[in-house]
């Protein structure tokens, strides 16, 4: 692991940023997360230095976009390719962060990282270059919607960091498409600060390749009314981690997450979310949905920390699974911390297979078995799926999920 | 609108076991090492197999580390500074009750709890356990007459030693973990249970915990065999005095059912909790597991936690037998500086196993409760299924209610459902059974006994009462 051998010997290279330099330091005395701990604990370790195995490549090579752009109103934007992009118009703006502010916010962020928890965070800022972080500040309303690209090279480790700030009163549609190429590692990091009154629809599809692996963390800030809806697909990775932490920094603020992750073969795919309510009547919906096939192994680990001050809070978090081979295996621990009295707080989990039942009934009525499956799957794919913006006319992911994978 | 400060009054209520007996003890030194275990083996004149057993186990507790994993908080245990050892002082043997020092049971009707014979009315067979050993057990005949063994561990050793030799250790292993470790090391006494094939146990089997001097843990040693076809009830209750050191219990339970066995466990568990300043109390160390070894066996644990300054404890049950069942059914209540992490494991090996969870957790004043529980498919669990129900009531904004269910599946025909919910008590409900002519102090103890009516329901008559009356006295106090 050439890389972890780097962090160790620590040496000072010119080229390195501030920011590079920081994150080095912090990873210098334990540069791999510790495997005991709760959040790493179910982690493939071979797959994890598989991971690391790949050298950091810093430029791309030209990237052509399997997706169409069948719509001259969206923006598109791919993180390591020189996108200037400097959008003024009548009722919103588009602008890159300067880099003073970029380099203060996520100072500020790192100071708050703790080694286990935020291990991918640092990994992704010490191997960022400049080229590959992209800050943006959006501001107004009726803003066309937002693609944003982020890939990684064959044969190799990609670092891409997103950092944006949605001004006040600012209304956004995001698609966030990480796509993972044969034999590659991506590590991808993303930082969202919602203003007050600021809502943003953000969507996350990471679908990889063969023997692709991806470290995919999203870090939200939330300030008083703002409202962030996500809805996530991971599939098709040999080994993905999506961690998301979301903190509602004064309540008031409502949160809906839709995640889901589909791993087949030796996959693992695992989801660990934080959610902190640090004011009052915050709101959060979550849904995690995992299916397992193969000899694969989805996991899920959601808390939600409801301290003294964030009195009325009405969270739930509900984490439903497929097991649909012997050798699969699934792991999900939703959890509450509870210190406040007067909250609404549930959580539930269940784990079982395709309703034999309803397989049945539709047999009866001369559908044939595979059909009756596809058509189970894709009413409990369809919750998902509808709720990750933009991409529901253009690409069919839908179909993608039922054939291809 | 509820008055917070009224609501944290009704909770507070003293502690009215913690009376000390003032009684000759023999005590060995403080400490802990080769020799002490060797002289707890020759002070119960032990055959050589449990002294190895002691042994072995002392071996790996020096070698592991107390788990730090659990959310709780509690200054460092000094091992080296409590005695491994203390009995009161009696006769050699002892033939019939009279002979027991009156002090002795003096004690124990003070506690409710009775042990002369005279009191048969209540047809509870009741072992007692006073600080490191067994002092009475009662209807021991009767038993014996259907072929039931129930009697302290230390006789079960001498009079069953082929039993012990072949069970103990089996279901909890030595190495289990470290508390475990140091039971297996330094236990003193304990009950022993066994239930002849096809029998029925007559009347509920019960024995209670009473540990008397400050400085001095208690390691009791539970072991229950129930053979094919049998059943047996037993219950379990525990007291201590109030000091201002903290006292240290570890214990062991070990339950085995066999074919169509079904064994019932009931706790209730009431050791001093500390002062509301948070000194003293008992730290509460336990492990318990129950083995369904047999087809179709089925064991049950029922517990209500109101005592002890910790609570570490997570009965669980190892389901190998196919169609065998393992129920939970706990009520935990904290408050003042209390901490509890408690939960249940439901192993399930065994194909058609099926499991229950049911788990209440009320926390009060700066208090800490939290659920910790995994249910487990392994490969071959086919057609099983749990279901988990984990609700909390917080009472005031200063106590804190935890869930962290671990749910791992590796068995597509199996089901899993798990929920969880938090509450507080509600308004709405509070005034309208106050509009009704119901005292505030009534009312918030109807809602409790009512959000852990689930619970109570499958605990036996005689400990329904006591909880449910238990839970009414720490919920009543100051108010008017």
């Amino acid at each position: 692991m050439e890389i972890i051998e780097k962090i160790k010997t620590n040496k000072s290279d010119d080229n390195l940023t501030e920011i590079q330099k920081i994150c080095l330091h912090k990873l210098h005395s334990s540069p791999l997360p510790n495997h005991k701990s709760e959040l790493w604990r179910l982690s493939n370790k071979s797959k994890l230095s598989t991971f690391l195995d790949y050298s950091v490549n810093e430029k791309d090579s030209k990237f052509d976009i399997p997706y169409p752009k069948n719509s001259q109103s969206t923006i598109r934007l791919i993180i390591g390719e020189n996108c200037q992009i400097k959008l003024i118009e009548k009722n919103y703006s588009i602008q890159h962060l300067s880099e003073d502010e970029l380099q203060k916010y996520i100072k500020e962020q790192i100071s708050f990282f703790k080694q286990n928890e935020n291990w991918s965070d640092l990994l992704n800022l010490s191997l960022s270059c400049k080229n590959n972080i992209l800050g943006l500040k959006i501001n107004g309303s009726k803003i066309p919607p937002i693609e944003i690209f982020s890939h990684a090279s064959s044969n190799a480790l990609n670092a891409k960091t997103l950092v944006i700030f949605l001004e006040k009163n600012c209304d956004i549609e995001l698609l966030q498409v990480n796509l993972g190429k044969e034999n590659s590692s991506l590590s991808q990091s993303t930082f969202f600060c919602l203003k007050e009154n600021s809502s943003l629809n953000h969507g996350v599809v990471s679908y990889g390749e063969n023997r692709s692996n991806l470290l995919n963390s999203l870090n939200v800030i939330q300030q008083k009314n703002s409202a962030y809806n996500l809805g996530s697909l991971h599939f098709k990775f040999n080994y993905a981690r999506f961690e998301i932490s979301i903190k509602q920094s004064a309540g008031n603020a409502k949160t809906n997450i839709k995640g889901m992750q589909i791993t087949k073969k030796d996959e693992q795919i695992s989801t660990y979310t934080k959610i902190e309510f640090n004011g009052p009547n915050g709101f959060l919906d979550q849904i995690n949905k995992s299916l397992a096939d193969d000899k694969s192994h989805a996991i899920f680990e959601g808390s939600i920390i409801v301290p003294k001050i964030a009195q009325r809070t009405d969270a739930s978090q509900l984490s439903r699974n497929l097991l649909l081979s012997n050798l699969a295996q699934i792991d999900t621990k939703p959890q509450l911390e509870i210190i406040a009295d007067d909250v609404k707080c549930k959580h539930g989990a269940t784990i079982s297979q395709l309703n034999e039942e309803e397989l049945f009934y539709m047999r009866t009525r001369g559908i044939t078995l595979t059909e009756a499956s596809k058509l189970q799957l894709s009413s409990y794919f369809q919750e998902i799926i509808s709720f990750i913006p933009i991409s529901k006319d253009k690409w069919d992911l839908l179909d993608k999920l039922l054939n291809e994978n | 609108m509820v008055n917070e400060n009224l609501v944290k009054d009704v909770v507070k209520e003293p502690y009215k076991y913690g009376f000390v007996t003032d009684i000759e003890t023999e005590k060995i030194e403080k400490g802990l090492n080769e020799d002490i275990i060797k002289l707890i083996s020759q002070k119960k004149e032990e055959p050589k197999f449990l002294l190895d057993f002691r042994l072995k186990a002392f071996k790996k507790w020096q070698k592991m580390k107390e788990p730090d994993w659990a959310a709780l908080g509690y200054k460092k245990i000094d091992y080296q500074d409590i005695i491994y050892y203390s009995a009161p002082k009696q006769k050699e043997k002892i033939s019939s009750l009279d002979e027991v020092d009156p002090k002795l049971l003096e004690t124990f009707d003070k506690l409710g709890i009775p042990l002369t014979e005279q009191k048969k009315l209540t047809n509870v067979a009741v072992d007692a356990v006073f600080d490191s050993v067994s002092i009475a057990t009662t209807f021991r005949e009767e038993l014996a007459e259907h072929g039931v063994i129930f009697c302290s561990i230390s006789e079960a050793v001498k009079n069953h030693a082929d039993l012990i030799e072949k069970y103990l250790g089996t279901v909890v292993p030595a190495s289990d973990n470290y508390f475990a470790a140091l039971n297996s090391a330094v236990f003193s006494d304990g009950s022993f249970v066994y239930i002849p094939k096809g029998v029925t146990c007559p009347m509920d089997l019960s024995s209670y915990f009473r540990i008397n001097s400050g400085d001095s843990g208690q390691f009791e040693r539970t072991l229950i065999i129930a053979e094919e076809s049998s059943s047996v009830s037993y219950l379990e209750g525990c007291t201590a005095p109030m000091f201002d050191t903290n006292t240290l219990h570890a214990a062991v339970v070990e339950l085995i059912a066999l074919d169509d066995a079904s064994i019932k466990y009931s706790t209730v568990q009431n050791w001093y909790a500390g002062d509301e300043e948070g000194i003293g109390g008992i730290f509460n160390f336990v492990t318990k597991r129950g083995k369904c070894l047999g087809k179709r066996s089925k064991i049950s644990w029922s517990q209500v936690e109101t005592g002890s300054a910790i609570t570490w404890k997570y009965p669980s049950c190892l389901l190998l037998g196919e169609e065998s069942v393992g129920e939970f059914y706990s009520v935990a209540l904290t408050n003042n500086l209390q901490q509890a992490d408690t939960g249940t494991k439901m192993i399930h090996i065994g194909p058609k196993t099926k499991s229950t969870i049911i788990s209440k957790g009320i926390s009060a004043g700066n208090s800490k409760n939290s659920y910790r529980g995994l249910v487990k498919m392994g490969t071959k669990a086919t057609g099983s299924r749990n279901y988990s129900q984990c609700d909390s009531m917080l009472i005031g904004d200063q106590a804190s209610a935890n869930t962290f269910p671990y749910i791992k599946s590796q068995q597509p025909n199996s089901e899993i459902e798990h929920e969880a919910s938090t509450c507080r008590i509600s308004e709405d409900q509070l005034f309208y059974l106050q509009s009704r002519g119901i005292e505030f102090e009534e009312a918030v103890s109807m809602m409790v006994s009512g959000f852990c009516r689930d619970v109570f329901n499958q605990l036996p008559m005689e400990f329904a009462a006591e909880a449910d009356k238990l839970l009414a006295l720490k919920l009543e106090g100051s108010v008017g």
